[in-house]
């Protein structure tokens, strides 16, 4: 653990306080940003534009809402890659093979997906728990091990998934957003019930604030780390259906980029990456700033090779509005 | 503290470890030169076949392996005997594959190798060359590197030129969209060489058509997610300006299609490259207007096929003309008449190359500029 004592004197400095600097700063990013661009080029102050922003957060929305319940522990998942290409791959298989539409019992594959996600999830805490592995690397492997997998069940080939009933997750739209929007709203809400109205939830924070502490107070911290890494799966597993759902495709390659795009967005949004702070609501944000930045370069002009520039100097502006350094005695 | 200080010792352990095997390989590789210099071995009687690559993930290489074990089945032996050589994208760990590889089969090796970027082919030739092994590589190399400077053991080089075939296929793309209004492009990774030849092709293109405009040319950096993105951002910055869609390989042109269908759009005209059995049913449904296949199948069969002929003396290639040590691949358009005819004969039934027939369908010398 990296924190030491806080100074309480300073951070009750009135109504501008560090704290509420700290808490809306993300957002407050992500406004100016929305203003720069909007600025730079009217069009992108479009309800049409806002909705192909969110097209193409969704899927890493689920994974960076997943991957923030661990690193609210202080751990961290970067088996990402691996579990959204399996599950992608595997719902697909399942989904042909079971009839091909929606209207069959092809539906099946949806709910067969996230247990697939919650599998890989539970094995990847078990080997980081039982094995007492940290969780950066039983991770990573982990997610190796899925790309691999993936490879091995397609030998590099594309599915495609033309049921257009499942591609309505695209194609059909309710008030200007399609339906994939919303289904990702709602998995966004029972991320933030999970969050603040379980036990579960509750825990996430206790094992992030002090690992010590909440193991003394009686909490089983290894099942809590399992099910969190189990949740985290299940997460990863709807990102992985809905980036099918974007594409129509499920190939090895679907994992690929959204390790760097989700912590990136979860650090962005203002989740400190020692854990007990920040939660899924700064996790949409994150994201958001990421995709906004993403689509208004394009939008208004800017060579993309400066992209990735950018991102890295707001994850680096992130940490620093988001965090209070003064607090902190050693960073490693 | 004791688990620090037990950690530091055994990390000192594992460091001696190493610094002992790696003299011990190092040493091992010396006293191999030192036998093996100047060597030069008539014929390698069963020579290990490998072929030395980014990795599978990527569809483009899938097919270039499949292509390398096929061939390893049409000499009589099986998929499992060809040697994978995996690099991931880090030409130090070519580089030191082949080294390793040489190391253990003694120089009897038929080395097919895309050495990851250009500068990397001369150490990895120069190693070859040294143990006695053969050689052929594929797609990079600088400029100054030629097989006929090595003898016999630099077999070949092939690569492919892409300027022209996607200046053909941008032509189908302007034509297609009356020869007047806006278009964009989207790319491969901007350092990548068929990128800029792809984007190249079209520009010179553009020049016979003055009353169309490149609106945009971005990176999709060959993913379908990255162009479904930047697609979905064109759309926002030009509307309805954009009349066509020219995509760098076909992997860009799914992204791209998916974000035109998000917004209901399914007659946008677009042109892609690569020639993937998804892209060419695409082509056949006149989704795309026209994609160029590499046939890189084929490739990879015949750079390990020139690479073990050569060693195992089936022909000489110092003999050979310098067309047949450097040459480029071939390219087969692709356009909605022929899809089908050429989905039957290349995709659904990939036909049975005769291995030997080295330079039948190769598409003449490469020209530097």
């Amino acid at each position: 653990m990296a924190i030491a004592g806080t100074s309480d004197a300073r951070r009750s400095l009135g109504f501008l306080s560090r704290d509420t600097l700290v808490k809306w700063a993300p957002l407050l990013v992500l406004l100016v940003l929305i203003a720069f661009f909007a600025v730079m080029e009217p069009r992108f102050l479009s309800i049409r534009n806002f909705a192909r922003i969110l097209i193409a957060a969704t899927p890493a929305l689920m994974i960076a809402v997943g991957v923030t319940f661990i690193i609210i522990m202080g751990s961290i998942d970067l088996s990402m890659e691996g579990t959204v290409s399996v599950c992608a791959v595997i719902f697909a298989f399942c989904f042909i093979w079971l009839g091909g539409t929606l209207a069959s019992w092809a539906w099946l594959a949806l709910p067969f997906a996230l247990l697939v996600g919650a599998v890989l999830g539970f094995v990847n805490g078990l080997i980081h728990v039982k094995l007492k592995i940290p969780s950066f690397m039983a991770s990573l492997a982990m997610g190796f091990v899925g790309t691999g997998l993936a490879m091995v069940m397609t030998g590099g080939d594309r599915i495609r998934i033309e049921d257009e009933a499942f591609r309505a997750l695209l194609t059909v739209r309710w008030f200007n957003f399609p339906i994939m929007v919303y289904v990702a709203g709602l998995f966004l809400l029972i991320a933030w019930f999970i969050q603040t109205r379980t036990t579960l939830g509750r825990n996430f924070y206790a094992v992030g604030g002090g690992e010590a502490l909440a193991h003394g107070s009686g909490l089983n911290v290894d099942r809590v780390r399992i099910m969190g890494f189990t949740l985290a799966g299940v997460f990863f597993a709807v990102g992985a259906l809905l980036a099918v759902g974007r594409i129509g495709i499920a190939e090895t390659a679907t994992g690929n980029n959204f390790m760097f795009l989700s912590i990136t967005a979860v650090v962005v949004g203002g989740t400190a990456l020692w854990g007990g702070i920040g939660g899924v609501w700064n996790t949409l944000v994150g994201v958001l700033i990421v995709f906004v930045i993403g689509n208004g370069m394009v939008v208004i002009g800017l060579p993309g090779y400066i992209q990735d520039g950018v991102l890295g100097l707001l994850v680096i502006l992130a940490v620093i509005l988001s965090t209070d350094r003064k607090s902190i005695s050693f960073v490693k | 503290m004791s688990f620090i200080k037990e950690y530091i010792e055994k990390e000192t352990i594992n460091r001696r470890n190493l610094l002992i095997a790696s003299a011990y390989g190092l040493g091992g590789v010396a006293a191999t030169g030192l036998l093996g210099t100047g060597m030069a071995r008539a014929a390698i009687a069963d020579p290990t076949v490998a072929w030395s690559y980014r990795n599978r993930t990527n569809p483009y290489w899938n097919e270039i392996v499949s292509g390398g074990e096929a061939f390893m089945e049409g000499i009589g032996k099986s998929k499992g005997e060809l040697v994978h050589l995996i690099n991931e994208g880090s030409s130090e760990k070519s580089l030191a594959d082949v080294k390793a590889t040489l190391a253990r089969t003694n120089g009897e090796l038929a080395l097919a190798i895309d050495t990851n970027d250009a500068p990397n082919a001369r150490p990895v030739v120069e190693a070859c060359v040294d143990a006695g092994a053969f050689v052929s590589t594929l797609w990079n190399k600088t400029d100054d590197l030629h097989p006929w400077d090595f003898g016999d053991n630099y077999v070949s080089h092939m690569s492919w030129s892409d300027e022209g075939p996607a200046e053909q296929t941008a032509r189908i793309l302007l034509d297609a969209i009356g020869g007047t209004g806006g278009i964009v492009h989207l790319g491969g990774i901007a350092s990548n060489n068929p990128a800029i030849e792809r984007l190249n092709g079209l520009k010179n293109a553009l020049k016979d058509y003055p009353d169309v405009e490149l609106l945009a040319a971005e990176p999709a950096d060959w993913d379908t997610q990255k162009a479904n993105q930047v697609m979905s951002a064109f759309l926002t910055r030009f509307g309805d300006e954009i009349k066509g869609v020219h995509c760098a390989n076909d992997t860009i042109a799914y992204g791209v299609l998916e974000a035109l269908r998000a917004e209901g759009i399914d007659d946008m005209p677009m042109v892609s490259y690569d020639g993937n059995p998804q892209a060419v049913q695409l082509v056949a449904e006149r989704k795309i207007l026209a994609t160029v296949f590499t046939n890189p199948h084929w490739g990879g069969g015949i750079t390990a096929s020139l690479a073990y002929h050569a060693a195992t003396g089936h022909f000489k290639p110092s003999e050979e003309p310098k067309e047949h040590r450097e040459f480029n691949g071939p390219t087969i358009f692709v356009t909605p008449e022929d899809a089908v005819a050429f989905k039957a004969s290349y995709l659904d039934d990939v036909p049975t190359y005769d291995w030997t027939d080295f330079w039948g369908p190769s598409n003449g010398p490469i020209v530097y500029k």
